[in-house]
């Protein structure tokens, strides 16, 4: 091993790699000098987490190499990369929730002794955090601990495993604000103390904020290297999406007739607590009424209620006059209310069912596919390829499942199916989450088009920027309960901001 | 050096993953051969003498489609629930029940003879809907898991046959075996054949029919969807556990039906004991499992076991026990599963592919 030569401590060389035919990287080259923070930047579906799957050795490419301080390793496990010191920490935890911090830490770890006791596993736990400096109580359960806690855990498991170098796949995508300031503040103290980290984001700022050099990704292709110092947003933007287009949207004061009428709305949540409070809520036809708030704070319960999904306590619900207070799912899409859901792969789609079989899910039952008890597969068949070209969604068939489809993908599915369900009412729930700029751009195209259309759409989202660009107006919606409505041109942010925050007003604050 | 590598695949081709399943079961036949070579038997001269038995006579063909009969119709029991992602393990359970009901009518109605058939028919498909009602329900409204429920019932089936046969409907006239008195009327033969009867062709209608359902019908898309996730199902406005109720249901009636056309198709079937299903769900199970979801592939698929079956019957005057037909039926059970994941993997030659891209 060359310790501390000059030569990046990990290299990646013309790394290419396929999934079905569709190339996700194409000749990548990649390196990582010993003490930088580098990030990975690039669209969903660009290939930063197939690169560093390849890196940790999750992967094997299909061409090229890995070099670890310079001479070549081929990883075959997960475990052998980790002996090289590659630790990867993913976006979603690999916890054992119901075992606590230290057992976590220890779990299938050659080093853990082979008989010991709960407390002699704590008290090396203990040691490592103070190794390390980075600190959670190792008596504590997985389940009882923040996201951002959960993320330590795993930072933690990987460098006592000797880790030099750390990947993070899309670190901040679940943390809160206060938390990412904690995780960027841990990720410098590493790299000061000798350990190299490849930092994967698609938010600009963040990775102007943390890294030293950037690489983006586009399409698979690597589009440059640079150092962080003189980057700005727009050029990164730009050479992140390749095109530099702004959606552009008009507000509009709409006094079109009232499609979606809540009033009133008490609802619990799956723990049986009360959820909504007396929501009093209503959508004009052509118009978009923002939810703006932070997550968990009853909008998933609303969408649920809307959806026919969830029962209410009492309140009721109207759509163009029409009473569907816990109606059931079918009789809510039979009267033109689609939803696209927050949980999109556990709700909104059959991940092993084909795209075309996706395309129809939730209007199959209407007169255009369906006579007597039989399905036309003609026209499920001619709808999905409609579907298909008009949505752009990339698929190698129709009859692909739609579990090989990229997020992007499956949201313009999702989006374009429920549009076409849409006729009176549109719920979106958190459309553009986690999608690339482009799919985002597309999904509220999409939203747009049927506002034009006439319908009213309930976007429900916690990017605060999202809902101040696409309302009409915007709900502020805090424990359940509605704190304030304003006009788009009211809907200021600080004020906004503070509602979201549980405050009555910015008075309160002083 | 390492130059091979397994890739696995994203899509699967349907025809591959037959093909792959079907690889399986002759793997799985090839190292029961082996078996028998290490036990000191001579498997070319047990396959010719299997071939010999079925084909060698009328009465060899007869009696593997005889076999086939029960086996399919447990099979597509199976199959139809496993659509759903539902095991019913109990399609050997529902099959009593539809034959114990069968009787029950057969022995104490009396009425014309075609009247006598559709009453048992109707008695042995409710039957075996009655039988699965229970874990259908807890199933669908509680989530209690099915393939407990519906196995431990085939052994209550079992018990109720012995008790019909032993007890309350016992043959008076019968010494050797105990068994329930003999139904008098049976299917009509079909015409040419010495022991075949029109029950043949219920599991061939309801393949054909159910293969009809999941091509061209909502309720077969419907289901469908409700197993590949009953919660995007739920979303859709399916009501899944209506569904679920109702497809477990249908799938006993279809298990109970078999029993009714045994009992009053197949020759010297017509009187119930506790041996009656000669392990049929069983033979069932594996078809259904081997077809993978397809009903072409399992009336396929039933003929083969049913020829197995069949054969292994002649074999045991050769001196072969039937462990050794049950053995062999788990081998092909593994066989078939290896197969199936196998269809899921590519072996790719690292190197050679490396240097492909390379060169373009």
């Amino acid at each position: 091993m060359t310790e501390g030569s000059a030569g990046p401590a990990l290299e990646a060389r013309g790394i290419s790699k396929s999934f079905g035919g569709i190339s996700a990287l194409d000749g990548v080259d990649f390196d990582l000098i010993q003490g930088e923070v580098h990030a990975l930047l690039g669209e969903n579906g660009a290939g930063k987490t197939t690169l560093s799957n390849v890196l940790a050795g999750l992967y094997r490419a299909d061409a090229g190499e890995v070099l670890v301080d310079g001479s070549p390793r081929e990883f075959r496990t997960p475990s052998q990369a980790i002996a090289a010191g590659i630790g990867m920490v993913h976006q979603h935890f690999r916890l054992v929730e119901p075992m606590t911090v230290a057992e976590n830490l220890h779990l299938g770890w050659e080093d853990t002794p082979k008989v010991c006791t709960r407390r002699a596993l704590a008290a090396r736990a203990r040691r490592f955090m103070d190794e390390i400096g980075l600190q959670v109580d190792p008596t504590a359960y997985i389940w009882q601990l923040s996201v951002g806690e959960q993320q330590r855990v795993e930072i933690l498991r990987v460098l006592a495993r000797g880790a030099r170098i750390l990947i993070l796949d899309e670190p901040t995508a679940v943390l809160t604000a206060q938390e990412t300031t904690e995780l960027f503040d841990v990720l410098r103290r590493l790299v000061n103390g000798g350990r190299s980290v490849v930092f994967i984001s698609h938010k600009l700022k963040e990775v102007l904020d943390v890294s030293d050099r950037i690489t983006v990704l586009r399409r698979g292709v690597k589009e440059l290297t640079r150092p962080t110092e003189g980057a700005t947003i727009p050029e990164l933007a730009l050479l992140m999406t390749g095109e530099s287009d702004e959606i552009n949207v008009t507000h509009r004061k709409v006094d079109g007739k009232i499609a979606l009428e809540i009033s009133k709305v008490t609802a619990r949540n799956d723990r049986d607590l009360i959820a909504l409070r007396e929501v009093d809520l209503s959508v004009r036809e052509g118009e978009i009424l923002g939810i703006a708030g932070v997550s968990g704070n009853g909008q998933t319960e609303l969408a649920e209620v809307l959806a026919g999904m969830r029962m209410t306590d009492h309140g009721s619900v109207h759509v163009a006059g029409q009473d569907l207070t816990n109606a059931p799912a079918r009789v809510v899409i039979d009267h033109g209310v689609g939803h696209i859901p927050e949980d999109r792969i556990g709700m909104g789609m059959v991940l092993s069912a084909s795209v075309e079989d996706n395309a129809v899910l939730r209007h199959y039952r209407r007169e255009d596919f369906s006579t007597g008890f039989g399905l036309d597969r003609g026209a499920v068949t001619a709808f999905a390829e409609r579907l298909v070209n008009v949505g752009r969604v990339q698929t190698r068939s129709l009859d692909a499942t739609v579990g090989e489809l990229s997020g992007g993908n499956q949201q313009r599915l999702i989006a374009h199916r429920e549009a076409a369900v849409a006729d009176r009412v549109m719920i979106a729930s958190q459309p553009t989450r986690g999608l690339d700029v482009l799919a985002a751009q597309e999904v509220q195209s999409t939203l747009l088009d049927l506002r034009d259309g006439g319908c009213a759409i309930l976007l429900i989202s916690d990017d605060l920027d999202e809902i101040l660009l696409m309302s009409d107006r915007v709900a502020v919606m805090y424990e359940g309960k509605v704190v304030g409505v304003f006009d788009s041109a009211d809907a200021d942010r600080d004020k906004i901001g503070i509602l979201m925050g549980g405050h009555q007003d910015a008075d309160s604050l002083r | 050096m390492r130059s091979f590598r397994l890739e696995r695949q994203l899509d699967l081709d349907p025809r591959r993953a037959a093909l792959y399943r079907v690889a399986g079961a002759l793997c799985a036949l090839v190292l029961g051969a082996l078996v028998l070579v290490v036990t000191g038997r001579n498997p070319a001269w047990i396959l010719w003498q299997a071939l010999d038995a079925i084909f060698g006579r009328q009465r060899g063909i007869e009696g593997v489609v005889l076999r086939a009969i029960p086996i399919l119709m447990t099979a597509l029991a199976v199959a139809l629930s496993l659509r759903m992602r539902i095991w019913n393990i109990g399609s050997d359970g529902q099959f009593l029940a539809g034959a114990f009901a069968a009787v029950g009518v057969g022995i104490n109605l009396d009425a014309p003879g075609w009247v006598m058939l559709l009453a048992m028919a109707a008695a042995g498909t409710l039957a075996g809907a009655v039988w699965i009602l229970i874990p259908a329900l807890a199933r669908a409204y509680w989530g209690v898991n099915e393939i407990i429920t519906t196995l431990l019932l085939n052994f209550v089936a079992v018990q109720l046959c012995a008790w019909a046969a032993l007890g309350f409907w016992r043959d008076e006239g019968a010494w050797a075996i105990q068994s329930t008195e003999a139904i008098k009327d049976t299917l009509p033969k079909i015409p040419g054949t010495e022991s075949l009867t029109i029950a043949l062709l219920f599991p061939l209608v309801i393949a054909g029919a159910l293969w009809w359902v999941f091509r061209s019908t909502r309720a077969g898309y419907e289901i469908d969807m409700i197993g590949g996730n009953p919660k995007a199902a739920a979303f859709a406005g399916i009501n899944v556990p209506r569904r679920v109720v109702a497809v477990m249901l249908v799938t006993g009636a279809i298990a109970g039906l078999g029993g009714m056309i045994h009992l009053a198709g197949s020759p010297g079937a017509q009187q119930l004991n506790s041996g009656f299903s000669a392990q049929y769900g069983l033979s069932g199970f594996i078809v259904a499992a081997i077809a993978g979801g397809s009903f072409l592939g399992l009336v396929v698929g039933g003929f083969l076991i049913a020829g197995m079956f069949f054969s292994g019957l002649v074999l045991q005057t050769r001196g072969l026990s039937v462990y050794i037909i049950l053995a062999l039926y788990g081998i092909i059970l593994i066989g078939v599963a290896v197969g199936e994941m196998a269809a899921r993997y590519r072996l790719v030659r690292a190197e050679s592919e490396v240097a492909a891209r390379r060169s373009t």
